[in-house]
């Protein structure tokens, strides 16, 4: 058996960088050649073409550090202040990347690019499903935990473009806001059938 | 420069941000968009350039695509509904391509962020408008009685400056009777 001479989700954690500086219709395959030091031949072989390596590294992204963020919310405690820990997660500014990989590749291709609408949908239904599941062990939120979680993915996608602009006060202002205002609500039977 | 003579400026700039709404800022090179503008690239390297037609082209955004509908939003009189209606023409607009993808601020917001100072001004003043506007609004149902809570015109008008950013990644993944529902259900948390 002979042995590739490099690691597949290493070339891809390369990439994740310059997608995210670059957009994806900014980065040439010659800057990804010389970013992960693989050539096109090999590059083309593995993931056909430059929109292959963006799947792929989309689907990293999620592996390596969109998982770990998801798992904040399985956390115990009040549920605003999980709420709170899990969107600032994306937002650190110790974090070198601000934001998500997703949402960021969303805005540039989701429109024309059915591959990357569909991984977009996945990525945003798994974070609801995670929300659900969350939703139901409060008190206030389990007879209708769709409706907060639907609403919660919305102050995702605002979180993760509208924040990206703020200053730390900011940021924490506008998503404690966007929380409160969800939670608050209470719904009726009539409101919600 | 013949290849500029029959077009104005403001010719240049209506196509360029035709492109720069599609495309974004550095998925752009210089030659495609000499190409778009039909003029050679020395005139954008020399004359008009990138930066240049990309902020002028945010201007003519704001005004021909924004301010017209905030303009109606705060005119109107019928409180919260007419945040409804604003937000379907949004839908509307976004479905069938009047808006060829999602708005050109929120595109801006998430490509550039705030690497350009000049740029950053000209979020300010636009997210400025649109909280005022939604302010005009929430003043009206206010003093109509459509709003309970009008200590917290604030906190919805936070809230509300949100819709554009989600309604920018939703479109993409959902059909137009979910957007709607998603609008009722958020005009809803304004009581």
């Amino acid at each position: 058996m002979r042995y590739k001479e490099y690691n597949t989700n290493n070339v891809l954690e390369k990439c994740i960088p310059i997608f995210w500086e670059k957009g994806f219709r900014g980065t040439s395959i010659q800057e990804i050649v010389e970013i992960t030091g693989v050539n096109r031949f090999s590059l083309y072989h593995e993931f056909h073409n430059k929109e292959g390596i963006l799947y792929n590294t989309l689907e990293l992204y999620q592996e390596r550090y969109g998982k770990r963020k998801f798992e904040i919310l399985n956390k115990e405690g009040e549920i605003a202040v999980v709420l709170q820990e899990f969107y600032l997660s994306f937002l650190q500014c110790q974090e070198k990347y601000q934001g998500c990989f997703y949402i960021h590749i969303g805005t540039e291709l989701a429109d024309e690019d059915p591959k990357i609408k569909e991984l977009i949908r996945t990525y945003l239904s798994s974070l609801e499903a995670t929300l659900i599941k969350r939703l139901l062990k409060e008190k206030k939120t389990k007879s209708n935990p769709d409706f907060y979680a639907r609403h919660l993915v919305g102050l995702f996608c605002t979180s993760m473009s509208f924040c990206l602009i703020h200053s730390e006060e900011k940021k924490e202002y506008h998503i404690a806001n966007g929380i409160k205002v969800i939670l608050n609500k209470t719904i009726n039977h009539a409101a919600s059938s | 420069m013949p290849q500029v003579l029959n077009q104005s400026y403001n010719q240049l700039v209506e196509k360029a941000q035709a492109l720069f709404w599609v495309k974004g800022y550095k998925g752009v090179s210089t030659k495609e968009l000499a190409s778009c503008l039909d003029v050679s690239t020395s005139v954008i390297y020399n004359k008009y350039t990138k930066d240049m037609l990309f902020l002028d082209s945010i201007k003519y955004y704001t005004t021909t695509f924004s301010d017209p509908f905030l303009k109606q939003l705060r005119e109107t009189s019928t409180g919260l509904n007419s945040l409804r209606n604003f937000f379907y023409m949004l839908i509307d607009a976004l479905l069938d391509k009047t808006f060829p993808k999602s708005c050109l601020m929120v595109n801006t917001v998430v490509e550039l962020r705030n690497t350009n100072h000049e740029i950053v001004k000209r979020y300010k003043s636009y997210f400025d408008s649109l909280e005022s506007s939604y302010k005009v609004v929430l003043d009206k149902a206010i003093s109509s009685g459509e709003i309970k809570y009008s200590d917290k015109k604030d906190i919805y008008a936070e809230f509300l400056l949100g819709i554009i950013f989600s309604m920018s990644i939703l479109y993409k993944i959902h059909p137009k009777e979910a957007l709607r529902a998603y609008i009722d259900e958020q005009l809803s948390f304004i009581e």
